[in-house]
């Protein structure tokens, strides 16, 4: 640190921190993909608007193959919840502590233009925790879904058949086929919003958070008296 | 070969050795055993004792016992009531009044434990307010005295099974299923669809008389022989799917060339039975057969819901979700979009008139004195 030139007063009160491990990005980068592909082939089996060849059955098998990648996707970032640094986990995304409690309350100021300063954290903010929580909550919906809806077409003897046993629980497969394709649309609202918050902080809180997410740095200033 | 009784009945009827036979090997083919099973189902429906059955009608349009009589296939329904000794049945009694009642008491009475109860409709679950009795009991202490009995009981047709059209929606008589409404009932199997297949419900029988057991069920309670397979992996119209050739309109080009029903609101992809197998009125045809699409009859609940009948997705409070779904997620992502665009421009403007001094600048050149607050702020924190 006493390395970076005293003379450039933009980078030296910077302080490098380690916030996005490895498998945090890799998890983040593999979902964003698979919701990509997911999203437009589930939307064309929901509404197949093109035909010939084996279109439906091409697409559903890409479908299925890249749910996969998404189900244990999110199981792995779910796992790094409880194995992970402080930022990746759960207490840093369920707003249980006063201090999540009082990081959420700040970031909806901020964002309704009621508070003057962006909360800052080196992690998520409470807001953005908080998000984040319910929106793996829309993913397990889906995952649950998913596989209600898949299992009826599971090849014989497959372990998969199993999950038969949630098709009651969402009142058939008609509701689950309804329940999977609102969410295809909850995530990608909330895609919309993710990727503009993301822009915002890194316009006013100057912490590289885009940068961020491909090398698991932040550049937080030195000297805030502020907890992280 | 001296002739057995049963055989001498049916051949007074006309039905001939080889039509018998023809029934057995059937009924081998849909309940998946091989082609030699058919001798064992013919040796079975001959000689084994006859089952004692009582077949009761509650909250029913007796659809099913219409769907039974009738069956293209004559024989079906005269050979079972040839081999099975049906003691009780309202629609096809001779008996009325106390005497038929009578006869289902002593049914009861004397063989306990050894009768198989057919219930056919759903089962009022609200007794105070009288719908549904029969001589003068409710609907729901009949059954829970009769199945409670009985050494097995079959629910046939959707409404026995799942409540059907009687618990549909705001199911004013809190119409039950026999499972729920029977709590505890014994060997209980439901054959559901409406009406439950003819071919079915022999088949069943048959099974029960031949291998002396049940046959596996589902987690519906239902036989896999005939609920095991989607409707939607069995259907012809498959290769038309996995094409993405799809009818679009009644009586378009693709209707008429017998394209996949998916885009008419086809429930094969959500229902379990045999039907592309086994077909209906003695193998005639089916309904996807005829142009028109599937509507899940055979599952839980299905008039709430498998409807609209021709829509892809069922409705949400009386709105089509198939047509407004896509276009209301599309709008409220597009009015995230936009709400982004409106919040960005009022942060630039609270930049430009200065309501937040750019804190970062005034941090990192003053920071230096404050260095020492900074042990927040660690490397590699973990």
């Amino acid at each position: 640190m006493n390395a970076v030139p005293e003379e450039d007063p933009l980078r030296v009160n910077l302080h490098r921190v380690y916030v996005w491990e490895l498998p945090v990005r890799l998890a983040h980068w593999l979902l964003f993909f698979s919701i990509v592909i997911l999203s437009a082939t589930g939307y064309y089996i929901g509404n197949p608007f093109f035909g010939g060849g084996l279109a439906m059955a091409r697409v559903r098998e890409v479908h299925l193959y890249t749910s996969i990648v998404f189900a244990l996707c999110v199981l792995a970032r779910v796992y790094w919840a409880f194995a992970g640094n402080r930022y990746a986990r759960w207490s840093d995304l369920i707003p249980a502590s006063r201090d999540r409690l009082r990081s959420l309350w700040a970031s909806l100021r901020f964002y309704a233009f009621l508070g003057r300063e962006p909360d800052e954290y080196v992690g998520h903010n409470g807001l953005a925790g908080l998000t984040y929580a319910v929106i793996f909550c829309v993913y397990f919906l889906m995952i649950a879904t998913g596989l209600a809806l898949y299992q009826v077409y599971a090849p014989v003897g497959s372990p998969l058949h199993a999950f038969a046993f949630l098709i009651p629980l969402v009142d058939g497969l008609q509701m689950a086929r309804l329940i999977h394709h609102i969410g295809m649309w909850a995530i990608l609202v909330f895609a919309v919003a993710h990727v503009y918050f993301a822009v915002l902080s890194s316009t006013v809180e100057h912490v590289g958070i885009i940068d961020s997410i491909l090398s698991g740095f932040k550049y937080m200033p030195r000297g805030r008296r502020r907890r992280i | 070969m001296a002739q057995t009784r049963l055989m001498q009945d049916l051949e007074r009827q006309g039905i001939s050795r080889r039509d018998f036979l023809a029934f057995c090997a059937s009924m081998a083919a849909l309940l998946g055993l091989p082609k030699a099973a058919a001798g064992a189902i013919a040796q079975a429906v001959e000689t084994e004792k006859r089952p004692i059955l009582v077949w009761l009608e509650f909250q029913d349009c007796a659809g099913n016992t219409e769907s039974f009589l009738r069956s293209g296939h004559p024989t079906v329904a005269e050979l079972l009531l040839d081999t099975i000794s049906l003691n009780y049945h309202e629609t096809l009694m001779v008996a009325a009044g106390e005497q038929a009642e009578s006869a289902l008491e002593d049914t009861v009475a004397k063989h306990k434990g050894e009768y198989v109860a057919l219930v056919e409709g759903a089962i009022p679950g609200d007794i105070d307010s009288g719908y549904c009795t029969i001589g003068g009991r409710s609907a729901l202490d009949i059954a829970r005295e009769v199945c409670g009995s009985a050494a097995a009981t079959v629910a046939v047709g959707t409404c026995a099974t799942f409540g059907g059209l009687p618990a549909a929606h705001p199911n004013p008589t809190r119409a039950l299923s026999v499972a729920d409404a029977v709590p505890g009932v014994k060997n209980l199997i439901n054959m559901s669809a409406c009406p439950a297949n003819a071919e079915n419900i022999a088949a069943l029988i048959v099974y029960y008389l031949t291998i002396k057991r049940w046959p596996p069920l589902d987690q519906y309670r239902r036989p896999l022989f005939a609920y095991g397979v989607s409707i939607h992996d069995g259907c012809e119209r498959r290769a038309h799917f996995d094409s993405g050739q799809f009818v679009e309109a009644w009586g378009d080009e693709a209707h008429r060339h017998g394209y996949c029903l998916y885009q008419m609101g086809c429930k094969g992809p959500a229902t379990s039975q045999n039907c592309p197998n086994v077909q209906w009125n003695g193998h005639t045809n089916w309904p996807i057969g005829c142009g028109h699409p599937c509507i899940g009859c055979a599952e839980p609940n299905f008039w709430d819901v498998m409807t609209p009948f021709y829509q892809r997705l069922p409705d949400v409070e009386g709105i089509d979700s198939s047509k407004w779904l896509d276009p209301v997620g599309l709008g409220l992502t597009g009015v995230v979009a936009a709400g982004a665009v409106a919040h960005g421009v009022g942060e630039v403007l609270r930049y430009r008139r200065g309501h937040r001094p750019p804190a970062d600048d005034k941090t990192r050149t003053q920071g230096k004195e404050r260095e020492a607050d900074a042990s927040d702020h660690e490397e590699n924190p973990k």
